[in-house]
């Protein structure tokens, strides 16, 4: 079939997503979906605009890459900071950068799952889309909409006690941390806690209750063979702060282990396409497209050997054996993230009864030993690299940021293409086909801001389009 | 707009003055620091906090208003939103009262000061008096400053939510 005898459905924007973007679906002369394409339609240019910028300014401009996720940033700079002063940060640093992270894992998976997705789980996928948010969840389970609010404020408010504010703190520095953590903020988290992991075991068992009406979204939404990758610790334990990258395969068997995040680009391929401001990656010894690989939680859970904590291992344990392979289907990322919130409630505690935890050494001070430097975590969205490269004044001469979103660039389009082949008929668009289209991108959690460094909203255009490139539907909203 | 059948039909929507203890003002100042007249709100909180240290009131700033404030919300007696706007001429000075509604949400960290107000209504069954605090802008652009037509007017602007927040929930109303 030639170009010009496909249809194009195009989606603009996509809503309930972080940031602007559009899809698009063609359609063959049958009417049937043929290809899919996920643009992503802001910039920003975070990398060209640090050069020229003191390195020890990096950690606060990076983190105003994303308001989701400021402190991901804040640590993968900060350690890529780290490894420009060559020094090894006081150990109560540390643990104080993971119980930040941990803080903001909560709160980005709360909004993503509460605010954002939980319409859908909830109402269903053909819901009215005027109900489809916030509202419709307190009118049809209001303790579900209340423990979603109570949970982000719980982690927002943990980042406001340690990094005097929510969005976009300064605490997290090269060398280690700012300032110590008083006792009074310690013990006020700590009373904290048990309510928070209620409310994550409760929203476990909701979702698990409730997973018989999407039989069909799990069968159909990013269910395919792909790669998993994530930083694992020594062991293969989870982590979200410190460890080496391991790559998985669509059987579940470790493909490639001890990688040092350093080296990233000696493993990880960027490619850029001509429709897209977001970078798609891919495992550069099976090439593109094949190497296509998937982040982000159900990643972390497909890679890591176990938890580390009791109630999370229950969990993992229980997520293994949804497949005898890996998990592979992109709706389980909904019940990763959930398994990681637990895991995040119940690692903050061991972190905050360390007896270290209240030192006062909390920052190392040197100044450049080295003219390159590679910072590494677990966003909550998936991996995140940070890459500097610095002139004898310690002044920015190069800058890359390989974002979680943009690993999953490849397998975020392949999904919408598997979900519009399933759902998506004929001319005209449903409120159902659309949210299907949506929803399969929601699993991902995509952050663009983050992905393209760029600002604003993410709302969704779609659009359909005839063989001759007539618009024959298009839903923008 | 009026989407949704209202849940909560039954739920207090305000606490009267008078009935048990004074509850605080909420002034909440929202908008992008970085776009010029955007940040009047936080420009207003520090006016706020800097010029009056003992108003009875407590002074936020945020980005973007966001379903966790509807908690703070719904435990104080009378709430005020500072935030620019695009509708008039620059520098011009508007108090409207404001109730909750249940609009349409398509983000999760974008909401309308009515929605919020409306979430505080339908989650926590309070939904306390408030008033959108606004002056109209003449620039958004990349910047941190106000532009003059703004700066001029924000001691007004001050002036009035210090007023507001004075006379707590009972007289608010009689100011809109």
């Amino acid at each position: 079939m030639t170009e010009k005898q496909r249809n194009t459905i195009v989606i603009d924007p996509v809503t309930r997503i972080e940031g602007h973007s559009k899809i698009t679906l063609h359609l063959n002369a049958q009417g049937r979906v043929e290809d899919a394409r996920f643009h992503v339609t802001q910039f920003r240019g975070f990398e060209k605009f640090c050069e020229g910028r003191p390195f020890y300014e990096m950690p606060s401009l990076m983190a105003r890459i994303c308001g989701i996720c400021p402190v991901s940033h804040l640590i993968a700079s900060a350690k890529a900071c780290d490894a420009l002063l060559a020094v090894r940060i006081p150990p109560t640093a540390d643990k104080l950068r993971r119980i930040f992270g941990l803080a903001q894992v909560i709160q980005s998976h709360a909004l993503s799952f509460f605010y954002l997705s939980s319409p859908d789980l909830l109402l269903g996928m053909d819901a009215d889309p005027a109900k489809a948010n916030l509202f419709g969840v307190i009118e049809k389970n209001r303790e579900l909409a209340l423990d979603g609010v109570h949970l982000r404020q719980f982690g927002q408010q943990i980042i406001e006690r340690l990094g005097g504010k929510r969005i976009h703190p300064a605490w997290i520095v090269p060398g280690g941390v700012s300032e110590p953590l008083t006792e009074e903020n310690r013990d006020a988290i700590l009373e904290a806690l048990p309510q928070a992991q209620q409310i994550s075991e409760r929203t476990i068992d909701w979702f698990k209750a409730n997973l018989e009406p999407f039989r069909e979204e799990i069968t159909t939404f990013g269910n395919f063979p792909t790669l998993f990758m994530g930083i694992v610790k020594p062991g293969g334990g989870l982590t979200f702060y410190d460890g080496n990258v391991r790559i998985t395969d669509a059987s579940g068997d470790v493909l490639v282990d001890n990688l040092d995040p350093a080296n990233y680009n000696d493993y990880i391929g960027e490619k850029v396409e001509p429709w897209s401001f977001l970078k798609s990656t891919y495992y550069k010894p099976k090439g593109f497209p094949d190497g296509i690989y998937r982040v982000g939680p159900l990643a972390r859970m497909n890679v890591a050997d176990r938890c580390g904590t009791p109630r999370a291992d229950q969990e993992l344990a229980e997520f293994h054996e949804l497949q005898r392979t890996a998990v592979l289907s992109s709706f389980h990322y909904h019940h990763a993230r959930l398994i990681e919130i637990l895991y995040c409630v119940e690692r903050m505690r061991s972190l905050l009864e360390d007896p270290d935890i209240l030192s006062k050494h909390v920052r190392a001070f040197a100044k450049p030993n080295a003219l390159e430097g590679v910072g590494a975590c677990e966003a909550p969205r998936g991996t995140l690299f940070h890459h500097y490269k610095i002139d004898e004044q310690g002044l920015i001469r190069w800058a890359n940021l390989v974002i979680a979103t943009g690993h999953n660039s490849v397998a975020m389009n392949r999904s919408i293409l598997q979900v519009g082949k399933h759902f998506v008929r004929g001319e005209r668009l449903t409120p159902g086909m659309l949210n299907r289209v949506e929803a399969v991108i929601r699993a991902y959690d995509p952050c663009l801001s983050c992905s393209t460094h760029a600002v604003g909203q993410m709302p969704l255009h779609i659009q359909l389009l005839s063989w001759d490139g007539k618009v024959l539907d298009e839903v923008s909203r | 707009m009026k989407s949704h059948a209202d849940p909560y039909e039954d739920c207090p929507t305000s606490v009267v003055a008078g009935q048990g203890p004074r509850l605080k003002t909420l002034v909440l100042g929202y908008g992008n620091p970085l776009r010029s007249d955007d940040g009047l709100g936080w420009h207003a909180a520090e006016q706020l906090a800097a010029t009056l240290p003992d108003l009875d009131a407590e002074i936020r700033t945020t980005a973007q208003l966001t379903p966790e404030l509807a908690l703070p919300i719904s435990e104080a007696g009378l709430v005020i939103f500072i935030d620019a706007t695009r509708e008039g001429e620059p520098g011009e000075l508007t108090c409207n009262p404001l109730t909750p509604q249940l609009v349409p949400v398509r983000s999760s960290h974008h909401l309308s000061p009515e929605a919020v107000l409306a979430l505080s209504k339908y989650m926590y069954g309070v939904s306390p008096p408030a008033f959108l605090v606004s002056l109209c802008g003449a620039c958004f652009g990349l910047g941190e400053e106000l532009s003059p037509a703004v700066a001029g007017q924000l001691p007004r602007l001050v002036s009035l939510v210090a007023q507001l927040a004075e006379s707590g929930s009972a007289s608010a109303a009689s100011l809109s």
